[in-house]
């Protein structure tokens, strides 16, 4: 009895063991993850808050805000003198910013955002990251149509990408650091955690596993902690609403989505031809801001709404009366132009502030429009307003649930938020069709990272098939014999040979089985067998998965662009790659604590 | 840097060595001139700072009234020689434009004394409260009032109501000035309290507010005086006013008037204590502000008329209405219930905008006289 009882204990405790090493490096991994988003939440709070208080600084002293120009509305020509060139001598410093001090010469945005949390390619550097901050607080200072939460978004990636190089035991914590630091910067900027929380996992993360979900949760409740109990921050957009008054204009709603689908892909795809346009001209890259912002200030001269982020007119286009119909359809129209030549020409800022104002008056025409012309009741224009601008949003940011979710954080109506869902639902499936998910996975299929299948075809399709490659293969010259060829695969145990000539091209491969019934002085050369599958270095591990199909063989040769033979790519470890990244992407969107 | 400190400390032990009782006899022929607003404003100021001045230094103070902004004071500078008006009881508002035109006298901050628990003024003093050439002493507010009589059924309660003549009909009276009514027109379309100032910054937010105010325009009369509105309402002459709400406190509570306040948007904005640039008493002028602002004679004055008191030692003092023994608290613009509603008026964008509402208002109100005018020979 006594020996067989201390058997089990012996075998129990063994059984424990290593369980409770488990549960010590889970806790040891909690307390780390809660503290990474305590300390980038944190971190990315303040940063925002001084990022949006420099910018409001630099508003008024430029004399870019309405309450900064009001004081010398008797001095036309000295308004008209800052309209014209404040935001052209903005311009002129960053597009000096962006080509001198920015390794991508471009400003750095929520595309980079995500690319450097869904790979583990290296990110931009510091430098680069402060520089396009600067030249984004530039841009946005001198009243350029540009948005602040894009800058803000890359901001919280900066800080979140410092603090998640630091401990590279734990897995995927670049990307969740990262996720943190946007979530604190849009929950703080925008005073909606809830929306920072999701815009980090629906934009950034694209899962939602729970050992994210935790710290970036975490990092969001910091980011309101900061904005509401220590700097008691105003929220951004208050507005009264009764309530929807009648249940036909649901449908209104839905028809409002759908126009605003088409609005928003035609902004978005303004913007890519505004940057390829700037591309084609003959204007060095450093003067093509301050050309726009000379446009801009032109503009402006007549329609002091496009400047900056324009939160008067927002507020306005929910007041009954405050525009005429015509007056809304010329600020809309005014702002996608010179919004898109602010991106398009190189200003550093984001598309969702522009995006907001667009939808706002786009909304209020609706609404009017509606008024108008459709013989049924509504309920005052606040509600077409508040669709108009959430439907025209969220396929720009691709971001559903947290326009939603900013809707019902910022006005805390419940009505509001389920029009606006309706909206933004037949607004999201309608541009998916058009345009694309968002402008953001737009640029980055640009960039030869293509989301639109999923995180699975884009990380595959990011990955070169290239680290999959080995010298270990038998190589022969094709004036070599099939008798040569024969003792060479014999002796190694394989049955395919690659043909390289003298200066290391690339001249097909030889089959053992072909070289069996031919006689033994003959050349390799008239045996090489060429055109079949043949990867190069730009071939990705799924453009390899999806061209092995019709592949029969031991490994794909991989030459390079100057026809020489670089390696080759076992079939199996292109299998087994492909297998290793499903399998690191199903658990880290199911990783626990 | 170290001059001025040194300046500074040598003022702060004069006021020190020089505090109310000594030196009394001596300047029992010494006199100070104050500039204030009349009606129950300047009784509550009587009885609760000038009386009890005198009584403490000797010092005889002649009072002199005026109807508040920047332009009496100009006048008096202008009038060349020494000024006789030592010190002056001005809005906010006025006083920094006042200060920035050179008009006041720079004010040591280290003038108000220590609260009585020992807690330096400037911890004690609400936010804003010290300006380059001023102090505030206590906060009043612009309200909307209304006569009882005139609306037995549903009561007015908010901005809104006093621009809908449809549910509350009769006619407003308003201050024939380019001040709070601008704000309460945009306040009334349901712009939130904070981005007011924002909107009234564009053209586009002007042109919404006079748009509203055209709507009520043929039934407005203008009040100049603070006790006009207050008339205008007792005689039934209209039925809603705006006014400062310590004289419609007064008129209800000792005149027994049918007044009631509506608190929605009420303008909150500072009274002041300054010194008129180039005045020969300044030092007898600090004297009497430190004395004005200090804790007890602020309760004081807050016993009396229904303004709050801008220290917290002082709102804690405030007890019962010195004639009526009403507990004061709950009426004072500073009752936390009543700053929840309030609209915090931005003196720094009024002093921006000086020039442009005046012109702005004129043309609006000619605009109505050539409508008026157009209208009868039609």
């Amino acid at each position: 009895m006594a020996v067989g009882a201390r058997g089990r204990e012996a075998t129990s405790q063994e059984s424990v063991e290593p369980a409770a090493g488990t549960v010590r490096a889970s806790v040891g991994r909690i307390v780390l993850m809660s503290l990474v988003g305590l300390g980038v939440g944190a971190a990315a709070a303040l940063a925002a808050i001084a990022f949006v208080d420099a910018l409001v600084w630099l508003n008024d002293a430029l004399l870019v805000s309405a309450y900064a120009r009001v004081q010398y509305e008797g001095q036309a020509l000295l308004l008209g003198a800052a309209t014209l060139l404040v935001p052209a001598f903005g311009g002129l410093l960053v597009g000096l910013i962006v080509t001198r001090l920015i390794a991508e010469k471009r400003g750095l945005g929520p595309p980079d955002a995500i690319l450097v949390a869904q790979t583990r390619q290296p990110a931009p550097s510091l430098k680069s990251g402060l520089a396009s901050t600067l030249a984004a607080l530039l841009s946005l200072g001198c009243g350029a149509s540009v948005g602040q939460y894009g800058p803000l978004v890359y901001l919280g990636t900066l800080i979140g990408g410092l603090v998640g190089g630091l401990e590279r035991h734990v897995r995927d914590l670049r990307a969740i650091a990262i996720a943190c630091g946007v979530a604190a910067a849009i929950a703080t900027a925008f005073n909606a955690p809830i929306a920072g929380l999701v815009f980090a996992h629906e934009v950034i993360l694209r899962h939602y596993s729970l050992r994210a979900f935790a710290p970036v949760a975490v990092a969001a409740a910091t980011g309101h902690v900061m904005a509401n109990v220590v700097f008691e921050r105003p929220a951004l957009f208050l507005v009264e609403f009764g309530g929807v008054a009648h249940g036909h204009e649901f449908v209104l709603f839905a028809v409002q989505g759908v126009l605003s689908a088409f609005l928003a892909a035609g902004f978005m795809a303004l913007i890519l031809a505004a940057g390829r346009l700037a591309g084609r001209l003959p204007l060095p890259a450093a003067l093509r801001p301050a050309l726009a912002g000379l446009v801009l200030g032109a503009v402006a001269l007549q329609v002091p709404e496009v400047l900056g982020i324009g939160k008067e007119t927002l507020r306005f286009a929910t007041i009954d009366g405050a525009f005429t119909m015509p007056e809304l359809a010329l600020l809309v129209a005014a702002k996608i132009a010179v919004t898109a030549l602010c991106v398009g020409f190189g200003f550093v800022g984001g598309v969702f502030s522009p995006a907001l104002l667009i939808g706002i008056l786009a909304g209020a025409l609706f609404g009017l429009g509606v008024a108008e012309f459709v013989p049924v009741a509504q309920s005052g224009m606040v509600p077409y307003a508040i669709c108009g601008m959430m439907a025209m949003t969220s396929p720009v940011i691709g971001a559903p649930l947290t326009t939603i979710l900013i809707v019902f954080e910022l006005t805390r109506n419940y009505d509001l938020t389920i029009a606006a869902m309706v909206a933004v639902v037949f607004s999201n499936l309608v541009a998916y069709r058009v345009f694309g998910r968002s402008l953001f996975d737009v640029q980055l299929r640009n960039r030869r990272f293509d989301l639109s299948f999923g995180r699975d075809k884009a990380i595959l399709g990011h990955r070169p098939v290239q680290a999959y490659m080995t010298d270990d293969f038998v190589a022969l010259a094709p004036d070599d014999t099939v008798d040569a060829l024969r003792r060479r695969l014999k002796a190694v145990g394989r049955a395919e040979a690659v043909l390289v000539d003298a200066t290391g091209r690339y001249g097909g491969l030889v089959a053992l089985h072909a070289a069996m019934d031919q006689p033994g002085e003959t050349p390799l050369s008239t045996l090489a067998r060429t055109g079949g599958v043949v990867f190069d270095e730009e071939t990705t591990l799924w453009e390899a998965m999806t061209r092995m199909r019709d592949f029969i063989g031991e490994a794909v040769p991989l030459v390079g662009a100057d026809g020489r033979l670089l390696g080759v790519v076992p079939e199996g470890a292109v299998i087994g790659g492909y297998m290793e990244a499903v399998h690191d992407l199903r658990r880290e969107e199911n990783a626990a604590a | 840097m170290r001059r001025p400190e040194c300046l500074l400390w040598l003022f702060a032990a004069w006021l020190l060595a020089a505090g109310p009782g000594s030196g009394a006899a001596a300047e029992e022929d010494r006199r100070l001139t104050v500039v204030t607003w009349g009606g129950a404003y300047e009784a509550a100021q009587r009885a609760a700072l000038f009386a009890p001045f005198t009584a403490a230094t000797g010092v005889r103070i002649d009072i002199v009234r005026y109807d508040g902004g920047v332009a009496a004071l100009r006048d008096h500078l202008a009038a060349g020689g020494a000024p006789d008006w030592d010190v002056i009881d001005m809005i906010r508002a006025d006083a920094r434009t006042a200060c920035a035109a050179g008009l006041l006298e720079p004010l040591d901050p280290a003038i108000p004394a220590p609260a009585p628990d020992g807690t330096p003024a400037a911890a004690d003093f609400i936010d804003g409260a010290f300006g380059d050439c001023f102090i505030s002493q206590l906060v009043f507010a612009t309200v909307i009032a209304y006569d009882d009589r005139a609306f037995p059924g549903e009561k007015p309660d908010s901005i809104a109501d006093f621009f809908d003549l449809e549910r509350f009909p009769g006619r407003r009276a308003l201050r024939a000035e380019p001040v709070g009514l601008l704000d309460w027109a945009l306040r009334a379309y349901g712009v939130p309290r904070s981005q007011i100032y924002d909107l009234l910054s564009t053209e586009r937010g002007f042109r919404l507010a006079f748009r509203r105010l055209d709507t009520i325009r043929d039934s407005l009369v203008w009040w100049r005086g603070g006790d006009e509105p207050v008339r205008l309402l007792t005689e039934g002459a209209v039925a809603m006013a705006s006014g400062y709400n310590g004289r419609f406190f007064h008129a209800q509570v000792m005149g027994g008037a049918p007044i009631s306040v509506i608190w929605d948007s009420a303008l909150l904005e500072h009274n002041t204590w300054a010194i008129p640039a180039g005045t020969p008493d300044r030092d007898l002028a600090a004297r009497f502000i430190r004395y004005a602002t200090s804790a007890g004679r602020l309760a004081a004055l807050a016993n009396r008329i229904s303004y709050g008191p801008a220290r917290l030692s002082a709102q804690r003092r405030v007890g019962l209405h010195v004639p009526t023994g009403i507990p004061m608290r709950p009426h004072l613009p500073t009752a936390s219930r009543h700053r929840a509603l309030a609209l915090e008026k931005d003196d720094a964008w009024y002093a921006r905008t000086e020039a442009l509402r005046r012109r702005r208002f004129e043309a609006w109100l000619a605009e109505g006289e050539d409508r008026g005018a157009a209208a009868p020979s039609d």
